[in-house]
């Protein structure tokens, strides 16, 4: 009678827990990036890093490297990964959150991020979640950490999402319902119908955006998406099968009908508000973002340019592929060269807008981008606005340079 | 472990993390001491030298503070700062974890932030759940703080109290 989350801190602890244990876990994946790691390794002082086949340093936040005091701080970084010889992600390579899902999440494994959206890697089972740097520095010279096992809040999605409404606008919806704290210290599951026949990615989408309801992960179960997920990239002798038992118990429960389900768009500065795209219609837009760890894979991009195609965008478009691979595939399939055409700058794989640390926004203009968080000061401006939606929405919008409903457009 | 100290700001709910410290100045500088002059820079400028102002200033705000990014510099900018401790409604979850990490203690108590004002000079007992307010001469309780994580914070941090046990014993 165990929920997913139980039953991976049961496994890899060694003790039968239930939500509000304490359990210590050898973790499999710690890993941190250009914001966080520094921090980490002053907290490391002297400890060496005890397992580095288990440890990995991205450049990915603010990359390509801006100013001679990043391009320092990621010289010490450089400098440590190499030490240790441990795995190393270059500017270019692209988001963190990406490139774990793609070379080292599966059921199971214990990840450690020094970043909050490590609940990413829920989509395909692994217990992943976000901590600070001396987190990240304790477990890279302990190899273990000290785990809470949260409670778990049930998230039935079932029926037929409509076209142009994506996983993102489901998240939305449910971020409208629980607010931004709805959830904090729990685990989401992510059930149904309607999230068994997502691809990984759209699921990977509603595991980052976990912790904007405030929840420790976002776990999804493992099933034969996860095993032909991790097959594509090379890894099927990872897979185990991860199912939450069907008597599990969870603190509360919420329905979403997918039929019923809109495109939202989150209004500055909070995600939690918001509201359809039909609230907005409209409103001004001076930049268009695609991209980051939420919405900056292929499938999002490929729904980008199906309404962008022949079109040429009012707004700023900047799109920035999530990973490496991501952008090779988008080159590959043409996605890009719709992008290009549509007036798309498009900015080497990384976090780019999403931190405003290499693209900024100026005083009091107002942006829309599928990333996960619209905080004031966000993207670099204090004075600026950012509203957030589907790839949809936005390919929709950058069209009209407003925000624009993007029912019927897509080709 | 006792802590006196006056209230420096009342923050409201939801705070989070790019509010306490912009993410565009955690690249470019490792020096906290440095860092900290731009604590809560988008919400109020005089926040750092109303800090230095005190002694053992504490930190008081609504519900989900520190909520957003993962960034310890959030934490550690309010230490920087002088902050003795933190007193809100409800934190979220990666800032607590990252405030007990690296010394700042953290107190959970609902309705403090409605009911104390700036100025106000405050004794929080951590070991007892209690904290006391001369001015209202009245007494809030909490869940007090466990053994551990006071230990923790009197070692000064996780990696010190890891270090002085010899990592994690199960
Ligand atoms: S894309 Fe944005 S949210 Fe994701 S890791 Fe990068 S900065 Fe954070």
């Amino acid at each position: 009678m165990k929920t997913i989350s139980e039953k991976i801190l049961s496994k890899r602890s060694g003790v039968d827990a239930a939500s509000g244990d304490i359990v210590t876990v050898p973790v499999d994946l710690v890993f941190a990036h250009d914001g966080t790691l520094p921090l980490a390794i002053q907290e490391l002082g002297r400890h060496p890093v005890k397992f580095p086949k288990s440890a990995v340093a991205f450049c990915d936040h603010a990359s390509p490297s801006p100013s001679e005091k990043v391009s320092n701080v990621q010289t010490l970084m450089r400098q440590f990964a190499h030490t240790y010889g441990m795995d190393f992600y270059e500017n270019g390579d692209g988001i963190c959150h990406q490139i774990v899902l793609e070379r080292y999440a599966s059921p199971y494994k214990i990840i450690v991020g020094g970043d909050s959206h490590t609940c990413t890697h829920g989509a395909l089972g692994a217990f992943a979640t976000g901590m600070g740097s001396t987190d990240v520095a304790s477990i890279m010279a302990y190899g273990k950490t000290w785990l809470k096992v949260p409670e778990t809040v049930h998230v039935e999605v079932s029926g037929k999402l409509p076209k142009s409404v994506h996983s993102k606008d489901v998240f939305l919806e449910l971020l409208s319902r629980i607010t931004a704290d709805g959830a904090t210290y729990k685990a989401l599951e992510f059930y149904g119908d309607t999230v068994e026949t997502m691809s990984v990615e759209s699921r990977a989408t509603l595991s980052n955006m976990a912790i904007e309801a405030g929840a420790k992960v976002g776990m999804c179960a493992a099933d034969e998406k996860v095993e032909a997920y991790l097959a594509h990239y090379g890894r099927g002798d990872e897979f185990t099968p991860l199912y939450a038992d069907k008597d599990a118990i969870y603190v509360d429960e919420i329905r979403i009908r997918a039929e019923t389900v809109v495109p939202m768009i989150a209004k500055p500065h909070k995600v939690d508000k918001v509201v359809p795209v039909t609230e907005l219609e409209g409103q001004e837009l001076d930049q268009v973002c695609i991209g980051s760890c939420t919405n900056g894979r292929i499938e999002d991009l490929r729904a980008a340019a199906r309404i962008l195609h022949g079109h040429r965008s009012k707004a700023r478009l900047v799109v920035y592929p999530a990973s490496r691979d991501v952008l090779l595939e988008a080159l590959k399939e043409g996605v890009l060269e719709t992008l290009l055409k549509a007036g798309a700058s498009i900015g080497p794989p990384g976090c780019g807008f999403c931190i405003g640390r290499t693209v900024a926004l100026g005083d009091g203009e107002v942006a829309l981008s599928t990333q996960n968080r619209n905080f004031k000061g966000r993207m670099g401006n204090d004075t600026s606005f950012i509203y957030l939606s589907s790839p949809s929405t936005a390919a929709a919008s950058a069209i009209e340079g407003k925000i624009t409903d993007p029912r019927g457009l897509e080709r | 472990m006792k802590i006196e100290g006056k209230v420096v700001r009342v923050f409201p709910s939801d705070t989070n993390t790019d509010e306490i410290i912009a993410g565009k100045y955690k690249y470019d500088e490792l020096d906290l001491n440095k860092l900290a002059r731009h604590t809560f820079e988008s919400l109020d400028t005089h926040f750092y030298d109303d800090c230095k102002r005190l002694k053992d200033p504490i930190l008081v705000a609504g519900a989900n503070f520190g909520c957003g990014s993962s960034r310890e510099q959030a934490p550690q900018v309010l230490k920087a700062c002088g902050i003795s401790c933190v007193i809100a409604d409800s934190f979220a979850r990666i800032f607590y974890r990252n405030g007990f990490n690296i010394g700042l203690p953290l107190v959970e108590c609902e309705s403090m932030s409605n009911n104390v004002t700036r100025g106000e000079m405050l004794n929080v007992d951590f070991g007892k759940g209690v904290i006391r307010s001369e001015n209202q001469n009245a007494e809030y309780h909490f869940k007090p703080i466990p053994q551990f994580m006071q230990e923790l914070l009197a070692k000064g941090g996780l990696m010190q109290y890891l270090d002085a046990r010899g990592g994690f014993t199960d």
